[in-house]
């Protein structure tokens, strides 16, 4: 979609990319440092494009990081040192010649949501707008909402472009982006959240929502984000949340899993003989669905919650631990939420989703 | 009997007055959090006891209904612990909960404060810094809290 | 004759009341001529007399209505006095407005009422103004309220004037420097920064305006005065300026240049007072925001000194540390750490890391105190009991028993490894990540500082493999309250686990995961500040670029 603007870098050959990516990947998923940052400033070296670089070779690899650390092929150790890896080449990167460049531009500040530790794609992002000439503001990880306000009363930012990966921080970013609005800053969101189509963008009212960094560059090159509306309230674009579902069961979360919690070890006798760190494991795993159905019921979206049901039983599936205590989990959450009836939908929608994925794991493994 | 009801800390205070030359004893007991909210409050009835009985020999501090000692909490414990060194006075803390006992092994200040010594040797040990108000000081500082009627 | 029977017709049935009628009333038979008018009508219009071409003598607008309600011809009989085809018309008449109603009658003649409307009129169009204006008021106050950034105060208030009061609006900030910061807005444009060098007192009341005082009305200038950066480009002939000062709160805020083109109107005098009455607003957020960015500048300048630093590779070691303050919209609190590099290369290193008792500001000033007297006393950085007892002297105070925990840690790269020396002075033990995932506690333990006489304390020494990290924490971690049940804490255990998971990682991967736990653990709840250093040998495969034989462009 980016192959009309006057920014898309020369291409580098597809095979070189190739070869790029395939170089990076056996140095980050061996916590090979050196020979990582080697392949990048190599390839700047031989006068490979940097945003091809940050894009196209970091990027993809940041990409399969994540789905190996999902097929279990990568530990949590491990996905996180390739992660660090790939960090330290972007910041190597940066300090090469080939990627410096004056700013021409605007002023942007580029954030993650609170709650969001996944700050790869936010800095790539950061990189790309800097070799594009603007001045980029990058606050990082997890930045709480008023630290974004401060600095945007001190800066006088043209838009905020604010990252989040996980669903569950929707909420934060609808407050984060309305904290913008209300200042008069136009904000551009991306990121898994926001889900491939940016649906969730756009219910959360942002101003400009891109599928990727190239795209979301593009957008901003394009011209100047709207003015937003300076009365706009998030009750505005969410009126279901009037029914105070959201509210009530996310303040009472943790009496709401130690219900559930306590109720499962009759419903899931297994859980018996489960060891301490197992039960803890349960017990979060539990607090996880309660957020992502709160999450769902904030939305006003069904079928957030069942995904994440089905994304869950994979996840678990691919660990050898069948998910057979999620269906059991569903029902108690049921009956304790009887009185909520968007949560009840919800949770009945979940547990139909999940009902095949279920029975397919159990055959597999019998 | 005084009560002083600080924001989750409760302080029942509890005076044995001896006939004649026996010494004073006042026992303060402490139910809920020691922490940045409440520590100014124990170290008022503190030093109000120590202001109105000059003969004090023993100040027991109960801590078994304690709950978090924040650092603010432990801070107070010190001062605690220097003016009633100050005033000669024997510091006690009394059943104390083993999350206490951790805190001041950690810091090592278990010792410090649970040794005490009636001779008054002031906090700073034998040579009191200059300008202290030493004894005198330590005795005239005003209660914040209610007069600590017996 | 037609137009005699209707004359004598009408007169005959009506002549008299008419006469007395208070409105306007004219009669045009068939054949367009006026037929009959009665007083009220002889007043208004003087020559519309009997016989005359209606067309002739009433203004246009009446012409053109009566023309329209004849269109359709002439009339069958079948719909004597017919509604009229078309809703009222109106227009005026001399200096005053009048609603014009036709009644169509069988033989073709229309008479018409003229009813006075022109009091009406003035009254809607005086509250229609006033809304416009309420509204524009209501809706610049609450975009201009809503920042506190100057520069995007000063683009607000030009948008706005342009928009609703001028053909074009320039916002001129006082400034203490040589150029002038001007905003620049074209009505239907956008607003453009740039920086005049100007003298301001060369433009009449323009000086006056940016020094705020004494207070000075709008004033008038004659355009062919105005400099040229007063006047947009492709703006075409000024035809009036106005230079209204923006009140600000006891501060110059400012000023505000309306300019119309020639040949529009001018600026009445209710549009003079209604610009004033949007510049106090404009002035009241750009003298807030001017407060703002003056207390914020101070605030950053203080705080850089309090912030915890960010870490990275010095000496072949690896650093990270990672800071969270108790509350968001706080920066700074008790914790602190710093990363000392050894004045010779080839010693050890300096880390602190600590935990200042108390909160907010005054934990923040004492920090500030601990740092400087640390950094005061690393010339005897390989002393840790020496510094540890210097300091407790420098804070120990009668008046009070405030305290500071922490770790001293010198660290040198010894071959492969990373030799260590740790002190724990009453803080939370400083615990090790062995290469097979084993979590050592360190064997340090002292008391903490600044509150008793003295402060005595072991230190140990060991030795990190390539790859193995050395962990301080503050009790913020451990102390962390939630996890999924709600009302447990984090805890020593769990820290341990969660570290052995972490065998092998980059420090400021450990830091990360470390923090992240901890503030899932926590979710909603609140905290205390949380602080983090890994302190870590690098993987053996660094080896080459640490010593600087390679690139090193990726070492600090």
């Amino acid at each position: 979609m980016s192959t009309r603007t006057p920014h898309r870098p020369p291409s580098a050959a597809a095979g070189t990319v190739r070869r790029l990516s395939e170089e990076l990947w056996s140095a980050v998923s061996t916590a090979d440092e050196h020979t990582a940052t080697e392949v990048v400033l190599g390839a700047l070296d031989n006068g490979v494009d940097p945003e091809t670089v940050l894009l196209d070779v970091i990027a993809a690899v940041q990409g399969r990081v994540g789905e190996e650390w999902a097929a279990n092929r990568l530990s949590v150790a491990q996905e996180h040192a390739a992660t660090a890896i790939n960090e330290r080449a972007v910041a190597a990167l940066s300090r090469h010649p080939a990627a410096r460049t004056a700013p021409t531009r605007g002023r942007i500040t580029v954030a993650c949501v609170d709650g969001e530790w996944h700050a790869l794609p936010a800095r790539l992002f950061a990189e790309v707008l800097s070799l594009r000439g603007w001045h980029v503001d990058y606050l990082g990880a997890q930045v709480p909402t008023p630290h974004l306000i401060a600095h945007l009363h001190r800066t006088d930012s043209d838009a905020v472009a604010l990252s989040s990966s996980i669903a569950t921080r929707l909420p934060a970013a609808h407050a984060a982006i309305t904290a913008c609005q209300a200042i008069g800053v136009p904000v551009l969101v991306g990121g898994a959240a926001f889900g491939p189509d940016g649906r969730y963008a756009f219910l959360l009212d942002a101003d400009a929502w891109a599928p990727d960094a190239r795209a979301a560059a593009d957008r901003l090159a394009r011209g100047p984000l709207p003015r937003p509306r300076p009365d706009h309230q998030q009750l505005d674009d969410l009126p279901h949340l009037a029914d105070q579902e959201y509210t009530l069961i996310t303040r009472n979360s943790a009496s709401l899993v130690r219900s559930v919690f306590t109720a499962l070890h009759d419903a899931f006798p297994a859980l018996r003989t489960y060891s301490e760190a197992q039960r803890e494991r349960t017990a979060e795993d539990l607090a996880h669905i309660v957020e992502f159905l709160t999450t769902a019921l904030y939305l006003g979206d069904e079928d957030l919650f069942a995904g994440f049901l089905t994304w869950t039983a994979q996840i678990l599936t691919a660990r050898g631990v069948p998910a057979h205590s999620l269906p059991p989990a569903l029902t108690l959450l049921a009956r304790e939420l009887k009185d909520f009836p968007r949560a009840t939908r919800a949770l009945d929608h979940g547990a139909a989703a999940l009902a095949p994925v279920n029975r397919t794991a159990a055959e597999s493994l019998s | 009997m005084t009560t002083t009801p600080p924001a989750h800390l409760r302080l029942s205070t509890d005076d044995t007055e001896d006939a004649d030359d026996a010494g004073d004893t006042v026992r303060i007991e402490l139910q809920g959090d020691l922490d940045h909210d409440t520590a100014d409050g124990l170290l008022a009835a503190v030093t109000t006891v120590l202001g109105d009985h000059p003969r004090l020999d023993d100040l027991h501090l109960h801590c078994a209904g304690l709950g978090t000692v924040d650092s603010l909490g432990l801070s107070v414990l010190l001062m605690i612990r220097r003016r009633t060194g100050h005033a000669g006075v024997r510091l006690h803390l009394d059943d104390r909960p083993a999350a206490l006992d951790r805190l001041l092994a950690l810091t090592g200040t278990l010792d410090h404060l649970t040794t005490s010594s009636a001779t008054a040797a002031g906090p700073f040990g034998a040579e009191d810094p200059p300008r202290t108000g030493g004894n005198g000081k330590a005795m005239t500082v005003r209660p914040t809290g209610p007069d600590g009627t017996t | 004759m037609v137009s005699t029977q209707a004359q004598t017709g009408v007169g005959a049935e009506h002549g008299a009341s008419w006469d007395d009628a208070p409105y306007p009333v004219l009669v045009a038979d068939a054949q367009d001529s006026v037929v009959l008018r009665n007083d009220a009508a002889t007043v208004l219009l003087p020559g519309a007399h009997p016989g005359t071409r209606f067309a002739d003598v009433v203004p246009g607008w009446l012409a053109e209505a009566h023309a329209a309600v004849r269109v359709p011809g002439p009339r069958t009989g079948q719909e004597p006095d017919a509604e009229p085809p078309c809703p009222p018309l109106s227009g005026t008449i001399g200096e005053r407005s009048f609603e014009a109603h036709p009644s169509v009658r069988a033989d073709g003649a229309v008479t018409w009422w003229l009813i006075d409307d022109t009091d009406h009129v003035l009254a809607r169009e005086a509250l229609d103004m006033e809304r416009r204006r309420t509204a524009f008021l209501a809706e610049a106050s609450s975009m201009l309220l809503s920042s506190l950034n100057l520069g995007r105060c000063m683009d607000v208030t030009a948008q706005l004037a342009a928009e609703h009061l001028a053909d074009a609006a320039l916002v001129i900030a006082p400034t203490h420097g040589r150029r002038l910061p001007v905003v620049t807005c074209p009505r239907g444009g956008g607003p453009s920064t740039s920086h005049e060098s100007a003298d301001p007192d060369e433009v009449p009341g323009l000086g006056e305006a940016l020094r705020g005082f004494p207070p000075v009305p709008s004033r008038w200038i004659d355009p062919s005065s105005a400099p040229a950066w007063m006047v947009p480009e492709d703006f075409g002939t000024v035809g009036s300026i106005v230079i209204t000062p923006l009140p600000g709160h006891g501060v110059p805020a400012g000023a505000l240049v309306l300019l119309r083109r020639s040949g529009g109107a001018a600026f009445t005098d209710s549009e003079e007072v209604f610009a004033r009455l949007f510049a106090a607003r404009a002035g009241a957020a750009m003298s807030a925001a001017r407060l703002y960015a003056e207390q914020t500048s101070i605030t950053d300048v203080l705080m850089r000194e309090l912030l915890p630093p960010s870490l990275h590779q010095i000496s072949g070691v690896d650093y990270a540390g990672g800071y969270r303050p108790s509350a968001d919209h706080e920066r700074i609190g008790g914790d602190f750490y710093d990363v000392h590099p050894a004045a010779v290369e080839g010693d050890a290193s300096l880390i602190t890391l600590g935990d200042v008792c108390g909160k907010g500001l005054e934990a923040a000033v004492l920090t500030g105190k601990i740092r400087n007297t640390l950094h005061a006393l690393l010339p005897l950085a390989d002393d840790h009991q020496r510094m540890i007892s210097l300091l407790n002297t420098a804070l120990l105070n009668s008046h009070h028993t405030r305290f500071v925990t922490l770790v001293l840690a010198s660290a040198v790269r010894e071959g492969s490894g990373v030799s260590l020396r740790l002190t724990s002075a009453g803080h939370p033990t400083p615990l090790i990540i062995r290469a097979d995932g084993t979590v050592e506690e360190a064997q340090t333990r002292g008391t903490l500082v600044g509150a008793m006489p003295h402060a005595p304390a072991r230190t140990t020494a060991l030795t990190l493999a390539p790859g193995e990290s050395c962990v301080l924490y503050t009790d913020g971690i451990t102390e962390a309250e939630g996890g999924p049940l709600g009302g447990s804490h984090f805890g020593e255990q769990r820290l341990k686990r969660v570290l052995s998971e972490c065998a092998g990682m980059p420090s400021e991967s450990i830091v990360e995961r470390v923090q992240m736990l901890a503030s899932q653990w926590i979710g909603r709840g609140r905290h205390d500040d949380m602080a983090v250093v890994v302190i870590s040998a690098p993987r053996t495969h660094h080896l080459s670029a640490v010593n600087g034989h390679t690139r090193g462009r990726f070492t600090a």
